[in-house]
């Protein structure tokens, strides 16, 4: 049997950022190639990706531990790359509509601000 | 990758459907209230990657041992999403989500399926699925052996996505299907074999083209012709853009292409060729050449204002930080040096080509 007594909202918004940590890791994995090829400022934009990546992963780490100044961060991380996304996807520039840009990009961020969203008396 | 297969679609619609059905049946359960939220979470997630397999069924009854696969792994799923207070339901969905992701990487890096968006989003159900039954939660009673299960969730939500995304990005760069070419570039539908007049139609652009752009050898012309590079000179080759002949739309016409495709040699630009491009995005243009002259258009394509440069979106559908997913209107390239990997009409200049013309 499983148990619990007090809110796992903090650990299922972990697991998110741990997921979106991951997904940019990626992205910034996949700059490198093309910096190779002589696209020098993507290499830039890799380091930065992977500096994002690690910054949310500490993040998420905060919020597993209940800070109030990591869920503060994480709620203004996730509006900034919810805002970005819905222009992204907005603008008739030929973004991908997917269902996978959508959970990515869209739900994603909105799942971990729902998580967090009424959470303030469970942190420190 | 980025398509939905049309054999897929049923699936993405049943997922979507047992979302509401999933919380309404937790909804309708006391036992929700001795498990935590991370559990449920799990359970919604296992219920519509199941709903997912379930559905899949319909269209794969013609391939038996896929149908028999969809629909055992389905029902597994909705057993263990229904099954959320047996004592070893943690072990027993890690178990069934994990060996599901390396089964279908399996199964496409064998070529016995695509990877396409339904494909995906089941994968990143999953993947955050491990990750709220692996997750121990604060102050969970009984014994949840924490150790145990953070050394599971660290070594594996990381290593299965990363895994489950080089394995789809290979598989699908590799083997491209027959609409798309190198990089995401999607193809213009044509015939396959270029007909009499469909031959001696592109001989014709291309000599058009050739003779109109040739004055362009010397860049200083194309510079005041209004053509600017786009992108840094230390890569192979630029694509010098005139704003004037996008702006104004030109439907291939020889003497106003919209771009010009320049080496970059250490003598300075040589020029390779001509690019024809469309205004809008899925508007292909006249086909002369049948397959001969298709068009292309790149889609998802990571593209940032800093220089100009680009990447490609990753399978997940993420772009490095700085950059944004655009999609590129259609376009055909006319090379006027021998491209012989892929002709004068190739979506690419052969990368030994433009060394060759470095090195001379």
């Amino acid at each position: 049997m499983i148990e619990a007594k007090s809110s796992s909202r903090p650990e299922a918004a972990f697991v998110l950022l741990l997921m979106q940590a991951m997904l940019w890791t990626i992205a910034g994995l996949s700059a490198i190639p093309f910096a190779l090829a002589g696209e020098v400022y993507m290499l830039g934009l890799g380091i930065a990706s992977l500096l994002l990546a690690l910054g949310t992963c500490l993040l998420a780490i905060g919020v597993l531990w209940r800070r109030r100044s990591a869920r503060r961060w994480v709620l203004v991380l996730e509006v900034v790359c919810l805002i970005g996304s819905l222009l992204v996807l907005l603008l008739p520039i030929g973004a991908n509509h997917g269902p996978v840009a959508l959970m990515t990009n869209v739900a994603l961020p909105i799942a971990v601000i729902v998580l967090l969203r009424k959470q303030q008396d469970a942190f420190l | 990758m980025f398509d939905i297969a049309p054999d897929h679609a049923i699936g993405l619609y049943a997922g979507l459907l047992a979302l509401p059905l999933a919380l309404i049946a937790i909804r309708l359960r006391p036992a929700r209230r001795r498990v935590p939220g991370t559990v449920l979470g799990a359970s919604v997630l296992l219920a519509m990657a199941g709903a997912i397999h379930w559905g899949l069924i319909s269209s794969h009854i013609n391939e038996p041992f896929t149908a028999l696969l969809f629909l055992m792994n389905g029902t597994g799923y909705i057993v263990l999403s229904f099954a959320f207070t047996w004592r070893w339901w943690r072990p027993a969905s890690a178990a069934l989500l994990g060996a599901t992701l390396l089964g279908y990487l399996v199964y496409i890096a064998l070529g016995f399926d695509s990877p396409d968006q339904v494909a995906l989003a089941t994968k990143l159900l999953e993947l955050i699925a491990l990750g709220l039954v692996l997750v121990p939660v604060r102050g969970e009673l009984g014994r949840p052996r924490r150790a145990v299960r953070w050394t599971s969730l660290a070594i594996a939500l990381p290593v299965l996505t990363l895994i489950t995304t080089s394995t789809v990005w290979i598989v699908s760069l590799a083997r491209p299907d027959a609409q798309h070419s190198h990089a995401g570039a999607l193809l213009q539908a044509t015939n396959d074999v270029a007909t009499p007049d469909q031959v001696a139609a592109a001989a014709q652009l291309y000599a058009e083209t050739k003779a109109a752009i040739l004055p362009y050898q010397d860049w200083h012309q194309a510079w005041a012709a209004g053509y600017r590079p786009g992108g840094g000179a230390n890569l192979g080759s630029t694509h010098w853009m005139n704003q004037a002949n996008v702006d104004a739309g030109y439907v291939m016409d020889p003497r106003r292409p919209q771009g010009l495709v320049y080496a970059n040699t250490k003598h300075g630009p040589v020029l390779l060729g001509a690019m024809f491009q469309m205004k809008h995005i899925g508007q292909f243009g006249p086909d002369p050449g049948g397959p001969l002259t298709a068009w292309h258009q790149h889609e998802n394509i990571c593209v940032t204002p800093i220089g100009f440069e680009f990447s490609l979106m990753t399978p997940f559908a993420t772009c490095p930080l700085g950059s944004i997913d655009i999609s590129a209107s259609p376009m055909l390239h006319v090379w006027i040096v021998d491209n012989p990997k892929g002709g004068p009409f190739a979506v690419d200049i052969d990368d030994e080509v433009v060394k060759k013309i470095d090195r001379s």
